[in-house]
This record gives structure tokens, C-alpha cells and sequence, in this order.
């Protein structure tokens, strides 16, 4: 497959001071980004409501949401899905809440079928997906960190390089993940 | 021998002094015994502290993986790894969160410290009188330390003991020392608690000395924004928290009938503070409402915006919350600075012993850029003298404040659209998109942004182009700083007893759904405007509502449809559809306090040095709950971490995490929601209420779903479930557009159910979740977690067990 978007450069975060320590996200490029969800045996899709800013990447979830992967809407994120006519695997969550849950081995799932082993986020305020990466970084390392959003993430483990002024590549950075996925 | 203050000396006994170092009086007017633990130390509460996060979790989110405290350092602690000295990174965490709330205990506490000294310099000991209506006159003393205080200086022994407690829990912050992250958090707690007694102590001894309004519902409206100073006037800004210096200003005006020449203009908290003088129950020598004569310049977030906008001709700095460049940007526009406070002392020279005259003279003919002076008497006469003088020499530099219309599009025209600005921007405001707009005449993005921006001036400092911002969006918005023009109302102060009498059974069976208490500054995420959003959202649904500080002024800049406020809006009582400002941050004690009453004067309780009965009954029964939107300092995490060992769940906005910790719930492990039935110690797996006790909200949107939610208690009657349950469900069919996933666990009857919507959700009970419902008499037979009784009396204290079963 051909690569129209490099997703590898640019590892900055997009808050200039936010490095959190010797461990840092490599950026990856999309065909390997897709391929590692697509391996996954249980993804989580993590949206926010950044994505009211740019409301084509709900349309962009809901595809990513019909190759099956389980998707949590966080903050008021639910109602991009529901005006969109999409609730199938689609769950209201607070993000807070939802990155304690994932701590826990015990913990089913928003679906009942058990805990996630990759933890995917895109269109969550910057700052707050950061941390909450950290958490995972620090707590729960037997999940896989995985960031598709427009900025770099340092905690992740796999991010893209940071595309937050250049839209369009950024989605197609996206289709092309999403792409993977449907193979 | 000198004669010390205690002392006696016994005639023909030579070289001998017997001192006494207080006289305990008799224990009369309190008919309570004093409770279980008076003057709690380190491990006394450590029992409630693990009831509460056995059940809410401690959830940490490391900002630095490193660990750099000693010189074993740095430690790379990544994935929970143990640094050199043996600590874990989740220990590690809860230092630092232990660090921060300490740092915020520590300035509530010194501010109250400064003033008793100050006030008992000034007026001498005064008789604590909170007026009639206020009888359990301070809660948090009384339930902490079993005291009921008198006279201002009952007050020092409360601060002693806290003092001797926070140099306790800062020790154990040493490298080897506390070793345990649940310990940490139990000392964070401990920490939480002193700061609400700090805060009550500080609020208490201004209220007295300052007499400033006891609980009145009708504090008055008061001036508040840039656009109120007078600018034919010199223009005398007092920025910080403590008031002493500050009402020093305001009398000298008064008594040197200067009014006509100066305009007095408070940022932060000493604004709320400074309009609360002389509102109370009479003075000796306080004029009745003189604090009204001065006005409020804004919030902190504003602060350089002001400077930006050249409001001020001279500033005088207290303490708490003061941009630490306070110095630079004021000189540069030939603004003189008076720290009036030891904590700021800016590395200026201390004049305190000069003479006013010489002081003045220097500063208005700019031979020191600022002075200390420490006398509050002497600092407020320096200020006022200070900018009427130096107005008329400022004339060229005020002239120059706003970039001439050459110059805003030179610089908008350099933006190059880097974009670097962006990145170090808090709320991330595509500042480079307002310089392109600008360059073509489109002011639009510079004004609606101008209330997102903090001020920070990080944009400013990485701009290749050395744009100045700030100076952008001052000169994008002259119209707006001009009429910015409101009113707000004067702190009022503690909550009534006689409210508390009206209030306290509709809050517990939950008639009244909740209090929800808005505190700290109003940063973030977008803007000021979410603070005033969320308030009138909760009054309208017949929440009570209480705000201080910042979080108040900044409410206070936005009006409804018909151009009122929201103080003109609501009105100020603590009831149910009311909008209360009870004052300043220490006042924020008042929010405590007011739990702590329903327990008393409603339950019955007895407060007296029986803190983790008052905070169980707060938990269990109280429907309150505190947000944190926008709030940037350690203060707040003191503030909310205080909360929370009260039993009150806080939400906090997005920029929280920096505070590192959150505590919360899981609805899917039955056994944490275990309660005793403290009528006969039965045990009985309730629904989560409330869910969590410190959580982080994404959007202004969730912060009022949870708000909502968090508000659910046991204790709640069917009615009160009913309308609780309605408020959650409406909030998350407004904004959400469904209903909430887990309604269903907050129902034990029929009659929880939200009128509106009752014969959909019993049909959904049915079919989705196989709940028995009795068509014909409407009722549910089988499905929730526990029925709805009325007399349940739920607990988590074994000793609040009346008869054992």
C-alpha cells in the first residue's frame, strides 16, 4: 500500500513541556500503526470531544467502529454517534473513570467480554490524554499504547508525529489506518 | 528576672516563677462531651482515610516519571520502578501530591497566621460574635479541635496545632521516610483537613476585625470589571489574598476624604475581600459599608490583561496568587509596586521604617522601581499617596499602552504562521489564525478569544518574531476593557443557622438536589464563561449554589437576556434556587462549614472533635458537591482534597490532572459499596453514591453530568432520588442525547423514577434488564440492589451502630 501521509516526523508534544521521562512514544508510520490494532485481540477506540472540532473524524470512528472495533465516547462525544445514526458498539464513558477501569485486570470490559489489550485515543484535550497515557505508562504496561491523534503523544507507546496544523494529512493519515484495518 | 506574660511571683520565695500557660475554664455553655479525637494528629483519622479510598480508588497520572528529590537522583521510576532510596513511582506520586496540598494548606494557614497577629496589633483581642443567627459560629474548629473559640485570639492555639501538623506531614515527605502511597494520600487527607481549618480560621478573624457580612443573603452589589476604574482618577490596584494592607488603603481614602482623586481596584482575592469591609453587625471605627467605595478590577487571570490595558497607576502586592513578574511588567510601564507581605518580597528594598514622605517620593519620581513596606497602616497610606502622585507623570506612558493601529498591523503582519505559539498556549488558541484574520482587518478571533486567553505570556516568550501578544489582543478589544462593566455581590460569608434549619431535611431526603459549590479560578478550559454556565444551569434546576473567589468575579462578567447578572438573576440566600457568593478562597471554609451544620443543627449530630462521624454523615446523606473549573495553584488541590475528607466529591476541569490524583469508584465491584445499617449494624450492598470522589472532567458538559450525579446519596428518599434522577437523566439527554448507561442502578422503587420518564424506563427495566414489575400497581417486585426504606440509616463508623442485630 502506498503511503501518502509520513506520520513518523515530528515527535514534539504538542505541549513543548510535556515530557514525562526517559520512556518516550516512537512514531510509526500508518501502515504499521494499522496493522498492530488490526492485530490486537482486544482494541479499545477512545474518542473525545475534540472531535466536535473537526466532526469528519466521527465519521472516520464510526468506520473504525464498523471493523469491529469497540469504541468509548468520551465526555458528551456519545452525541456525534447518536446524531450520526451509530450506537452499535459505541459506550458513554467518562475518560477519568475509563482509565481507572483499565488498571484492573478484573475489570470486563465496557462489553462484558473481559479487559482490552490495546488502548487506542484520538480527540481528547491534549493534556488529559497525555497524563492519562502516563497512567497506563506507569500502571498498566501490559496494555498497548497506541495514539492516532493529530499530536505526538510521549507517554504512548506507537504515535503518529505531530500533524495538528495540517488537517488534511492528518486524515488521511486516518484513512489510511483505517484502510489497514478493512484488509 | 523579667516578668513574663502567665506568670506570678510568690512573696519571700526569691528566683522562683511559677508560670501557667493557659487557664482551662470551666467547660459551661456547650453541652456537648468533648468527642473521640480532638486535635486529630497524623494517624488519629487514618481509619476514615482507607474507608474512603479502599472505596475511591487513588488513581495517579505521573506528569514526570522521574523522581529528583535527593542526590541518589534522578530515578527513572517509569512502570511503578523503585528509585534508589527503595520508594515506588505510586509512592513517589502521593509525596508529591502530599507536597502540593501541604503548599496550599501552608498558605491558607500563614495568611490566617499574618492577620491574627495584625489584628491583634491593631484592635486588640475582640469577641468572636457571628451575630444572632449563627450560633455553631465555627464548624471546622469546633468538629476539629473541640473548641468552641470566644475571642480572636482562641484562634491561636487552632493555628498552633495546625502549624505543628503540617511540619509533621512535611518531615514525612524526607527522603526515608513514609513509604506507602496509601499512607501518602491518608497524610494529603490529614492535609486537606488542616487547610479547611486554615481557611475557617483566616475568613473568621477577617469577618470579625474587618466587619465584614456574617451569612447576609443581601450582601450589596458591588462594581466589577476594568471598565468601572475611574481613569480621570488615579487608579490604586491592592493584588493577592490578604486584606490587611488593602483596608488600610480604603481608610485612608475615607479618612482623607481622597475618594474624588483615587479609585481603589481589588484582583483576586483582596478584591472579594476589600468590598466585604464594614458590611457585618457595626464597628468601632470601621464606617458602615465603606468596602462597597472600592471596586473590583477582576479575577487573576486577568491580571495582565490589565496591565496590558494600563489600568493602574499603582500597585501594592499582598500575597497568594501573584504573578512572580509582578515587578517587570509593572515597571515597564512605569507602574510603582508596594509588596506589603514577607512571602512576596520581590528582592526590593524594605522602607517599612522610613518615613511616608520619603517612600512616596522615591517611588513617584522613579528612583526604586518598588518598595517593601510591612506596616499594612503605613503600605496602604504609601499606595494611595503614591498613585495620586504619580498619575500625572505616567501621562506619556499610559498614552503609549494601546500599539497604534500602524504598529497592531505591522505586527500581525509578521506572523510568519509558525504556529509555535500554539504549542506552548494552555488552551491551545490558534493564536497565528487570529494574526492572519487580523492582517485582513478581521478583528473577530483576537475578541473572541480574549476571555480563553490565561495570559500567560508563554506565546510571547517563544514568538520568533517577538510579537507581543498580549498587546495584540489589548488592542483588539479597547472597546471591551472600556465597558467592561458589572456588578457582583460583596461576599456574604458563612451560611446561617436559620438557613441551614429551612435547608437541612429537603437536602438529606434530597428535595433539594444538592449544593453545588463552584471555587477557585475560572481559567480553563474555555474561558471564564463555563464558570457562569454551570452556575446557572444548577440554579435554575433549584440546586443551591455557592461560589468564592475568583470563580464569583468571573461569573459576574456575562448577563442574561434581559441584561442582569447572574446576583441579579438569583437571589444570594442559601437555598435552593439561589446563587450564594460566601466570599473569598478562605471562605471557601464556609462551604465546609455549612455541611458540617446540616449534621449538627438538622441531625442533631454532635460536631465536637468527632470529624470522621460529621464527614461519614456528609458522605452519606449531605447532596453536595464541589467543582474546581479552571483552578491553576496548589491551593486548589488543598482545597478539594479538604473536601473530599469531608465527604464531598469534587470534579475538576481537564487541567486538573496536573494535580496527579484523582479518587475513583468502581460501580463493578459490589463489596466497595458495603454500608452498615447503623440501626441495628446490618450490612447492605448499596447502589455507587456518590460514584467518586475526585474526578477529572473532560468538558463543561460532563462537569455538569457528574455534578448531577455526584449529588445522588444513600439516604435519599423516594422523592429526592426522583428528582435527583430527573436532573441527571435531563443533563444527559440535553447535552448527551441519550439517556445515562447506569441509570439504572440509582433505582429501588418505582417512585425513584423520574416522572417524565417513568413508563419508558420502567419498560426498558423490564425487557433490557429482566427486572419484575407489577403493571397493575406500578411497582417493582425484583431488580435493583436494594429496596428504597425510608428509615435506612447508612454508615461506615462500627461505633454509629445503635443496637446490634
Amino acid at each position: 500500500m502506498e503511503m501518502a501521509v509520513d506520520t513518523t516526523k515530528n515527535p514534539v508534544p504538542f505541549d513543548m513541556a510535556e515530557f514525562h521521562g526517559p520512556e518516550m512514544a516512537k512514531t510509526y508510520n500508518t501502515k504499521v500503526i494499522g496493522s498492530i490494532i488490526k492485530k490486537s485481540k482486544r482494541p479499545l477506540l477512545v474518542v473525545g470531544a475534540e472531535l466536535f472540532d473537526d466532526p469528519v473524524m466521527f465519521d472516520k470512528a464510526i468506520e473504525i467502529g464498523k471493523t469491529g472495533i469497540t469504541i468509548a465516547a468520551t465526555a458528551h462525544s456519545i452525541k456525534g454517534f447518536i446524531d450520526r445514526g451509530y450506537t452499535e458498539n459505541v459506550y458513554q464513558i467518562g475518560f477519568n473513570p475509563l482509565a481507572n477501569y483499565l488498571r484492573f485486570d478484573d475489570w470486563m470490559g465496557l462489553d462484558g467480554k473481559g479487559q482490552y489489550d490495546t488502548f487506542i485515543l484520538m480527540g481528547i484535550f491534549y493534556k488529559f490524554a497525555s497524563a492519562t497515557f502516563s497512567a497506563l505508562k506507569n500502571f498498566k504496561r501490559d496494555i498497548r499504547r497506541i495514539s492516532i491523534d493529530r499530536y505526538y503523544h510521549v507517554s504512548a507507546e506507537m504515535s503518529f508525529g505531530n500533524l495538528a496544523f495540517k488537517p488534511d494529512d492528518y486524515h488521511a493519515a486516518i484513512d489510511e489506518v483505517i484502510a489497514v484495518l478493512k484488509k | 528576672m523579667g516578668k513574663v506574660e502567665g506568670s506570678f511571683t510568690v512573696e519571700d520565695m526569691k528566683n522562683v516563677q511559677i508560670n501557667i500557660g493557659a487557664v482551662v475554664k470551666e467547660e459551661d455553655e456547650w453541652d456537648q462531651p468533648m468527642g473521640p479525637f480532638p486535635n486529630p494528629s497524623i494517624a488519629t483519622l487514618r481509619d476514615w482515610d482507607f474507608k474512603l479510598t479502599d472505596r475511591y480508588r487513588i488513581y495517579y497520572n505521573p506528569i514526570c516519571d522521574r523522581c529528583t528529590l535527593c542526590t541518589y537522583g534522578p530515578c527513572d521510576l517509569t512502570g511503578n520502578k523503585r528509585g534508589a532510596c527503595g520508594i515506588t513511582q505510586e509512592a513517589h506520586q502521593g509525596k508529591i501530591v502530599l507536597l502540593a496540598v501541604l503548599i496550599g494548606c501552608c498558605a491558607h494557614c500563614a495568611h490566617g497566621r499574618h492577620l491574627y497577629h495584625w489584628v491583634l496589633e491593631k484592635y486588640g483581642d475582640m469577641p468572636f460574635d457571628m451575630g444572632p443567627q449563627i450560633l455553631v459560629d465555627a464548624p471546622l474548629t469546633r468538629t476539629i479541635c473541640g473548641i468552641k473559640p470566644k475571642t480572636i485570639k482562641d484562634f491561636g492555639p487552632v493555628l498552633s496545632y495546625i502549624e505543628e501538623e503540617v511540619a509533621q506531614l512535611l518531615a514525612c515527605c524526607h527522603t526515608g521516610q513514609e513509604a506507602s502511597y496509601k499512607d501518602f494520600d491518608s497524610k494529603a487527607l490529614h492535609a486537606g483537613m488542616l487547610d479547611s481549618l486554615g481557611k475557617e480560621v483566616s475568613d473568621m478573624i477577617q469577618i470579625i476585625a474587618y466587619d465584614m457580612p456574617r451569612g447576609d443573603p443581601d450582601a450589596p452589589l458591588v462594581e466589577i470589571g476594568m471598565g468601572t476604574l475611574d481613569q480621570s482618577k488615579a487608579i490604586f490596584i491592592t493584588y493577592g489574598h490578604n486584606v490587611a494592607g488593602a483596608a488600610e488603603s480604603i481608610f485612608y481614602a475615607e479618612d482623607n476624604n481622597l475618594w474624588d482623586q483615587v479609585d481603589i481596584g481589588g484582583v483576586c482575592c483582596t478584591a472579594i475581600d476589600n468590598t466585604r469591609i464594614g458590611e457585618g453587625l457595626g464597628h468601632p471605627t470601621i464606617k458602615k459599608n465603606i468596602g462597597t467605595k472600592s471596586k473590583v478590577a477582576g479575577a487573576m487571570g486577568w491580571w495582565r490583561k490589565m496591565v496590558r490595558a494600563g489600568v493602574m497607576d499603582c500597585v501594592m502586592v499582598d500575597e497568594q496568587c501573584v504573578y512572580c513578574d509582578v515587578l517587570e511588567e509593572c515597571s515597564a510601564i512605569k507602574v510603582p509596586v508596594i509588596a506589603s507581605n514577607e512571602k512576596i518580597l520581590l528582592g526590593l528594598v524594605d522602607r517599612t521604617n522610613d518615613p511616608a514622605d520619603e517612600i512616596v517620593d522615591d517611588l513617584v519620581n522613579y528612583r526604586v522601581p518598588g518598595v517593601i513596606v510591612l506596616d499594612p497602616i503605613k503600605a496602604g497610606e504609601v499606595g494611595i499617596r503614591t498613585a495620586i502622585a504619580v498619575k500625572p507623570k505616567r501621562t506619556e506612558a499610559q498614552a503609549n499602552i494601546f500599539l497604534t493601529e500602524e504598529e497592531f498591523k505591522k505586527h500581525v503582519e509578521s506572523c510568519t504562521q509558525c504556529n509555535t505559539c500554539a504549542f506552548v498556549c494552555p488552551p491551545h488558541i490558534r493564536i497565528a489564525r487570529a494574526m492572519e484574520e487580523a492582517a485582513e482587518g478581521n478583528l473577530e478571533p483576537f475578541s473572541s478569544t480574549y476571555e480563553i486567553c490565561v495570559g500567560c505570556r508563554r506565546c510571547e516568550q517563544v514568538c520568533p518574531q517577538d510579537i507581543p501578544i498580549l498587546k495584540c489582543y489589548a488592542y483588539a478589544n479597547q472597546e471591551y476593557i472600556k465597558n467592561q462593566k458589572f456588578k457582583m455581590r460583596a461576599g456574604r460569608g458563612p451560611v446561617l443557622d436559620t438557613e441551614i434549619r429551612i435547608v437541612g431535611a429537603p437536602l438529606c431526603l434530597g428535595t433539594i438536589p444538592g449544593i453545588i459549590a463552584l471555587v477557585g479560578c475560572a481559567n480553563y478550559p474555555n474561558g471564564t464563561k463555563e464558570c457562569y454556565d454551570i452556575a446557572r444551569e444548577f440554579a435554575r434546576r433549584g440546586y443551591i449554589v455557592v461560589t468564592t473567589g475568583c470563580m464569583a468575579m468571573d461569573m459576574s462578567l456575562y448577563t442574561d437576556e434581559e441584561g442582569r447578572t447572574i446576583w441579579e438573576e438569583f437571589p444570594g440566600a442559601f437555598d435552593g434556587g439561589n446563587v450564594c457568593n460566601i466570599g473569598s478562597c478562605v471562605s471557601n471554609a464556609h462551604a465546609h462549614g455549612a455541611g458540617i451544620k446540616v449534621a449538627t443543627i438538622y441531625a442533631g449530630r454532635n460536631e465536637r472533635a468527632n470529624y470522621d462521624d460529621i464527614a461519614d454523615y456528609v458522605l452519606n446523606k449531605v447532596g453536595v458537591c464541589g467543582i474546581a473549573w479552571g483552578a491553576m495553584s496548589q491551593k486548589a488541590a488543598s482545597i478539594a482534597t479538604g473536601f473530599n475528607r469531608l465527604g464531598v466529591p469534587v470534579v475538576v476541569e481537564p487541567h486538573g490532572v496536573m494535580y496527579r490524583r484523582a479518587y475513583l469508584g468502581r460501580t463493578d465491584v459490589k463489596e466497595d459499596w458495603e454500608l452498615i445499617d447503623a440501626r441495628d449494624g446490618s450490612k447492605v450492598y448499596c447502589e455507587p453514591a456518590p460514584e467518586h470522589l475526585l474526578y477529572v472532567a473532560e468538558t463543561k458538559e460532563e462537569a455538569m453530568l457528574m455534578l448531577a450525579k455526584l449529588c445522588i446519596r444513600p439516604s435519599d428518599n423516594s422523592s429526592g432520588r426522583m428528582i435527583k434522577l430527573t436532573h441527571y437523566c435531563d443533563i444527559n439527554m440535553k447535552y448527551f442525547g441519550q439517556m445515562p448507561p447506569d441509570w439504572p442502578i440509582y433505582v429501588r422503587s418505582a417512585g425513584d423514577l423520574p416522572l417524565v420518564y417513568k413508563e419508558k424506563m420502567m419498560k426498558e427495566l423490564e425487557e433490557k434488564y429482566g427486572w419484575k414489575i407489577d403493571w397493575k400497581r406500578k411497582k417493582i417486585l425484583e431488580g435493583p440492589i436494594r429496596p428504597a426504606e425510608v428509615a435506612f440509616d447508612p454508615t461506615n463508623i462500627e461505633r454509629k451502630i445503635r443496637v446490634r442485630k
